[in-house]
C-alpha cells in the first residue's frame, strides 16, 4: 500500500506544484496579495471546456487555449486595476482589496453564466489507459500532470534564470525604480509577467480540471488557502520552492490521511504553514527581502 | 329614506370589497439559494415551485379563486442574509407562510424567528436532525435521511450478503455528516462492521489517500455521505485506484442526481442510493410533473425540485382546508393535510416530518441511469 | 395600513444588530491596521468568543455577563499564546500566517463533537439585544477617540509610519504590537458573542477565510485614519447587499463591482481624514 499511497502522494503534490508555480510569480514578482488567480485557474479550464465541446480541441490544443485565454485576461485585469493603484503608490492594502472585489465580481459572472453544476471534460478530451506497475495504479491523466508541472516548473526558470527578459523580471521583482533606472521597460515585464502568471493558472485549471474531472466557478477559490501553504513553505517568488514544496506537500498530506486520521489532511497543511512562518518564514528557498525605506 | 339609502351604499362598499378580496393573492415567501457555489440545490426549487404555481393559478387558484403569489428572497447560502430575507418577508411583505429556506444551516437560524412570530415555514430541502424540533410552526416536507438510509442499507446486507464495509464522509457539512450518523447508526443495527471511517472535506478533489487505505481493507461495500460533486471524485478514483466493480458505493440522499453518472461515467454503475423519490417511477402524477419540468425548463427534474413541487400542493391544500389565512388555522391545516404527490402519498407526523416513508426506493446506478435496485429491465 | 413602527424595526432588526456587530469588528481591525499590522486574525477570535459564550449559557447554563467575559477572555489568551512567534513577521507573511491560524481554528471547530462539530450550536438564546450592541460600540469609539489623542495614539501612528524610527525614538514596539493584538482578539470574541446571541446559531465554517476578508474590507473601504472609518465601512458593507437585493442573480457581482469601483477611487478609503490631535 505505501508504494501507492507515495505515488497518490506525488500526483496530488503535483497539482499543487503546477497551481503554486503561476502564484508564486505573481506574488514574488508583482508583490501584491492578488487573489484573482484562483479566477484565472477556473478561466483557464472553462476556455478549454468550451474549446473541446464547441470545436471538439483535445487536451493538447485546449491546454494553451485555455492558458493563453487566461493569461490575456490576467492583463486586462492588472491593467484596469492594479496598474492605477501602483502608479499612484497606493497602500499595498488597496491592491488586496480591488482583488477581492474583483474575485467576487468575477465568480459571480462566471456562475451566472455557466451555474454551479459540477462538469467535467468530454470522455475522448484525454488519453484515458490506465495501467499497472509494480502493484502501483496510475492513470494517464496523473502521468501527464506530473510530467506537466516538472516541464514547466523547468521551462519557467530557464526563462528566468537564462534569459534576457528573465533578467529583467528579476530586476523589476527585486527594485522596481532601479530596473527603470537602467533602461527596463517595467510596464512591459509587468504585463509580461501578468499574462505568464495567468497562463499558469489557466494551464493549472485545465489540468487539474481534467484529472479529477470536477470544474465548477468556485474552483479556484478552493485551491487557493493551499496555494498560500505551498508558495510560503517553498518562499514567495521562488520556482524552485512552489515547485518542490507543491510535492512535499501532496505526500505529506497524503502520508497522514493514509497512516494517521483522514480528518488531519487539511490541519496538516495549515500547520506546516503557520510551523513555516514562525520558525523559518522565509521558507526553503526564499530570500529575506531587505525593508523598503 | 336616508337609513335605507345609507344601507345600500354600505351594502355596495361592502360588495366592492368582498369583489375585491375574492381575488386578491395569497402572499407566500419563498427564501431560497439562489445565487452562490450553492445555488444547485435553490434553483430546482425555485423552478419546481414557479411550475407548481403556475398549474395551481391556472385551475383557479385557492379559496374559490383566489391566486398564489410567491415572492422570493435570495439567501446566496448566508446565514445573515437568509435571517434579513425572512423578516422582510413576514415583516413588509405580510406573507401568509415561508417555503424554505433552502440549506439546514439556514433553517436553523431563521426557523426560531419565524416561529416566535407564529407564521408557519416549510422546509423542503433540510434534513439535519433537529429541525422540526425548533418549534410547533416549523414544518418539514423533505425525508430525513433517517428514513432513508436504513432502507438503503438493510436492503444492501440482505440482497448482497454485505458483511464488512468502510464508511466515508465529508465531515464539513450538517447534511453530511447528519447522515453519517445515521450511517452509523443504522450498520450498527443491522450488525455489519465497520472496518474504517475515513472523512474528507466536501470541498476536496483529490481522495486517493483514504481511497487506496479503503481498497486495502477488502470491504464488501463502501459507503459514502457526501454531496455529489464529492461523490463522483470518490466512485472515479476509486475505480481508478482498482477497486473491483463487486465492491458496491452505497450512497445517501447526496448521490441522487443525474450528475453522478455523467462526471463518473461507467465506474459509477452499480452504485445504490436510497431515495424518497427517482425520476423514472412509473405513476401518473409523477410522469406528468417530469413532462411539465422538462417542457418548461429543459433539463430532468431532480429531487429539491420534486420535493418543492409537492409542497406547494400541500400548501393549497392547506389554505383551502382552513378556509383563509387565519396563521392558526393553516398550522393545523398543514399537520392534518394528507395528499398524493410525486412523492407518493403524504402526511405530516406529530413531530411535523414526514410521515410516510413507504414511497421510499433503493436505486441502482446502470448504465448512465438510476433504475430500481433488482429489475432488469 | 401602515406599518406599525415596531412591524418596521422587526422587518430590520437583523441588519440593525449587524451593523453594530461588524462596526464592532471593524474597531477591531482597526486596531491592528492603525498600527501597520496586517494581523488578519479577527474571523477566528470572532468564532472563538461566539463559540466559547455560545457553549457558557447554552451547555453550561451560565448568565449572559458571564457569557460575554468568557468570549472576551478566550480569545485574549489565544492571541497571547500566538502573539510571541507570530508578531516577529511583518507584512504579508503576518497576514498569511493569520489566515492559517484561523484555517487551523476553523477545522479544530469542526472536529469538536462537543460543539456539535459541523453541525454547529442551535437555540442559543437571545440575549443583549441592540440597546446593549450600540451602547458598546458608541462606548468603544469614543474610548478609541480619547486614546488615539493621548500618549498611546501618537506612539502608535509613529509605529505605523515608521517602526524602526519609532522604536528609536523609545517606543516599546513589541511591547504595542501584542497589545494591540490582543486588544483586536478581545473586541472581535466580543462582537462574536454579542452576534451568536441574536442569531440562535453558529457554524464552524461561519467565521474562516470569506470572514476574514468580509472584515477586512470594513477597514479599506471605510479607511483607517480614524476609527470611524471602518465602522462606517462596517455600516456600508453590511447594508450593501440588502439593498442590492432587487438586483436578484447580478447582486453579487455589483457588489463585487462597488467594491473595486470604490478601491479605484478612493484607494485610501472613504474617510480618509486623520485624527487630530492636540500637539
Amino acid at each position: 500500500m505505501l508504494q501507492q499511497q507515495l505515488v497518490n502522494g506525488f500526483v496530488l503534490g503535483a497539482t499543487y506544484a503546477l497551481f503554486a508555480l503561476g502564484f508564486t510569480m505573481m506574488f514574488g514578482v508583482l508583490g501584491v496579495i492578488n487573489l484573482t488567480y484562483g479566477v484565472y485557474f477556473a478561466l483557464g479550464a472553462f476556455a478549454a471546456l468550451w474549446a473541446a465541446k464547441a470545436i471538439g480541441l483535445s487536451v493538447w490544443l485546449a491546454l494553451p487555449f485555455g492558458a493563453i485565454f487566461a493569461g490575456c485576461i490576467a492583463i486586462v485585469i492588472d491593467t484596469l486595476l492594479l496598474t492605477r493603484l501602483r502608479r499612484a503608490k497606493a497602500p499595498e492594502l488597496s491592491s488586496l482589496m480591488v482583488t477581492i472585489g474583483a474575485t467576487l465580481f468575477l465568480y459571480t459572472g462566471l456562475s451566472v453564466v455557466y451555474g454551479t453544476e459540477i462538469r467535467r471534460f468530454p470522455l475522448d478530451f484525454a488519453p484515458s489507459a490506465a495501467f499497472e506497475i509494480v502493484g502501483v495504479r496510475v492513470v494517464a491523466t496523473q502521468a501527464l500532470i506530473v510530467v506537466a508541472a516538472l516541464l514547466m516548473a523547468a521551462g519557467l526558470i530557464w526563462i528566468v534564470r537564462g534569459t534576457k527578459i528573465g533578467l529583467a523580471v528579476r530586476a523589476v521583482a527585486e527594485n522596481p525604480d532601479a530596473a527603470a533606472l537602467m533602461g527596463v521597460n517595467g510596464g512591459l515585464v509587468t504585463h509580461l509577467v501578468s499574462f505568464m502568471s495567468g497562463a499558469l493558472g489557466g494551464a493549472a485549471g485545465v489540468l487539474i480540471g481534467l484529472n479529477f474531472n470536477a470544474i465548477q466557478p468556485f474552483m479556484g477559490e478552493n485551491m487557493m488557502l493551499r496555494g498560500f501553504a505551498v508558495i510560503i513553505i517553498g518562499g514567495l517568488g521562488d520556482l524552485r520552492g512552489a515547485l518542490i514544496a507543491g510535492f512535499l506537500l501532496g505526500i505529506i498530506e497524503v502520508l497522514t490521511a493514509g497512516y494517521f486520521a483522514s480528518a488531519a489532511k487539511d490541519l496538516i497543511a495549515f500547520a506546516l504553514l503557520v510551523l513555516t512562518l514562525w520558525v523559518r518564514p522565509v521558507g526553503l528557498f526564499g530570500r529575506a527581502a531587505a525593508k523598503r525605506a | 329614506m336616508r337609513i335605507a339609502l345609507v344601507g345600500v351604499f354600505a351594502a355596495a362598499l361592502i360588495g366592492v370589497a368582498a369583489a375585491q378580496t375574492s381575488k386578491e393573492p395569497i402572499k407566500l415567501g419563498a427564501i431560497e439559494v439562489l445565487t452562490g457555489p450553492n445555488n444547485r440545490y435553490g434553483i430546482p426549487a425555485q423552478r419546481a415551485f414557479d411550475l407548481a404555481v403556475e398549474e395551481i393559478n391556472k385551475a383557479g387558484g385557492v379559496l374559490g379563486g383566489r391566486p398564489l403569489a410567491l415572492a422570493y428572497e435570495d439567501s446566496a447560502g448566508n446565514k445573515d442574509q437568509a435571517m434579513n430575507a425572512a423578516r422582510k418577508l413576514i415583516g413588509r411583505d405580510k406573507v401568509t407562510m415561508i417555503l424554505g429556506p433552502t440549506l439546514s444551516n439556514e433553517m436553523f437560524a431563521v426557523g426560531p424567528v419565524v416561529n416566535d412570530r407564529k407564521i408557519p415555514i416549510i422546509g423542503t430541502s433540510t434534513t439535519a436532525t433537529g429541525i422540526t424540533a425548533i418549534g410547533p410552526w416549523v414544518f418539514r416536507t423533505a425525508m430525513p435521511e433517517s428514513d432513508v438510509i436504513p432502507v438503503t442499507l438493510k436492503t444492501a446486507r440482505d440482497r448482497l450478503g454485505i458483511k464488512k464495509v468502510v464508511v466515508m464522509y465529508a465531515n464539513d457539512d450538517a447534511f453530511t455528516k447528519s447522515a453519517y450518523d445515521v450511517m452509523k447508526d443504522s450498520l450498527a443495527k443491522l450488525g455489519v462492521e465497520t472496518l474504517t471511517t475515513e472523512t474528507f472535506s466536501g470541498k476536496d478533489t483529490d481522495f486517493t489517500a483514504q481511497l487506496t487505505k479503503a481498497k486495502n481493507l477488502n470491504p464488501d461495500a463502501i459507503v459514502v455521505s457526501g454531496h455529489v460533486d464529492a461523490a463522483s471524485g470518490i466512485i472515479l478514483q476509486g475505480r481508478q485506484l482498482g477497486i473491483p466493480k463487486n465492491v458496491r458505493f452505497i450512497g445517501g440522499n447526496g448521490f441522487n442526481s443525474p450528475k453522478l453518472a455523467e462526471i463518473a461515467g461507467e465506474a459509477a454503475d452499480g452504485t445504490l442510493v436510497g431515495s424518497p423519490w427517482f425520476v423514472a417511477k412509473k405513476d401518473e402524477v409523477n410522469q406528468k410533473f417530469v413532462k411539465a419540468y422538462k417542457e418548461k425548463y429543459g433539463d430532468d427534474p431532480d429531487q429539491f425540485a420534486a420535493q418543492a413541487y409537492d409542497t406547494m400542493y400541500i400548501v393549497a391544500k392547506a389554505i383551502n382546508a382552513a378556509g383563509g389565512t387565519d396563521p392558526e388555522k393553516l398550522r393545523e391545516a398543514l399537520q392534518g393535510t394528507k395528499s398524493y404527490g410525486v412523492m407518493g402519498p403524504f402526511s405530516f407526523t406529530e413531530g411535523r416530518d414526514p410521515a410516510d416513508a413507504s414511497g421510499v426506493v433503493v436505486l441502482e446506478m446502470n448504465g448512465g441511469k438510476f433504475r430500481i435496485f433488482g429489475e432488469t429491465s | 395600513m401602515l406599518d406599525s413602527f415596531s412591524d418596521i424595526y422587526w422587518t430590520y432588526q437583523n441588519i440593525i444588530h449587524g451593523i453594530a456587530v461588524n462596526g464592532i469588528l471593524g474597531l477591531s481591525v482597526y486596531v491592528v491596521l492603525s498600527i501597520g499590522q496586517l494581523a488578519l486574525g479577527q474571523a477566528a477570535f470572532m468564532g472563538i468568543g461566539a463559540y466559547f459564550g455560545a457553549i457558557a449559557t447554552t451547555k453550561l447554563g451560565l448568565p449572559f455577563p458571564i457569557a460575554l467575559l468568557v468570549s472576551v477572555l478566550t480569545p485574549a489568551a489565544v492571541a497571547f499564546a500566538i502573539g510571541a512567534p507570530t508578531l516577529r513577521l511583518t507584512g504579508v507573511y503576518l497576514a498569511i500566517s493569520m489566515l492559517g491560524l484561523g484555517e487551523i481554528s476553523r477545522l479544530l471547530f469542526l472536529n469538536w463533537e462537543y460543539a456539535g462539530g459541523a453541525l454547529g450550536l442551535s437555540g442559543i438564546p437571545e440575549r443583549g439585544g441592540v440597546f446593549l450592541l450600540y451602547f458598546v460600540l458608541i462606548v468603544l469609539i469614543l474610548a478609541f477617540f480619547f486614546v488615539g489623542r493621548s500618549r498611546i495614539g501618537r506612539a502608535m501612528e509613529a509605529m505605523r509610519e515608521d517602526e524602526t524610527a519609532a522604536g528609536v525614538m523609545g517606543v516599546n514596539v513589541p511591547r504595542y504590537k501584542l497589545a494591540a493584538l490582543v486588544v483586536s482578539a478581545m473586541l472581535a470574541g466580543l462582537a462574536g458573542c454579542l452576534s451568536a446571541h441574536v442569531s440562535s446559531f453558529i457554524g464552524p465554517n461561519e467565521y474562516g477565510f470569506e470572514m476574514a476578508t468580509t472584515i477586512l474590507s470594513f477597514a479599506l473601504l471605510g479607511g483607517i485614519g480614524t476609527p470611524l472609518g471602518p465602522v462606517v465601512g462596517a455600516a456600508i458593507l453590511t447594508l450593501l447587499p440588502e439593498v442590492l437585493r432587487f438586483l436578484a442573480d447580478y447582486r453579487l457581482m455589483i457588489n463585487g463591482a462597488i467594491i473595486v469601483i470604490a478601491v479605484l477611487f478612493m484607494p485610501r478609503g472613504l474617510l480618509s481624514w486623520r485624527m487630530k490631535r492636540t500637539v
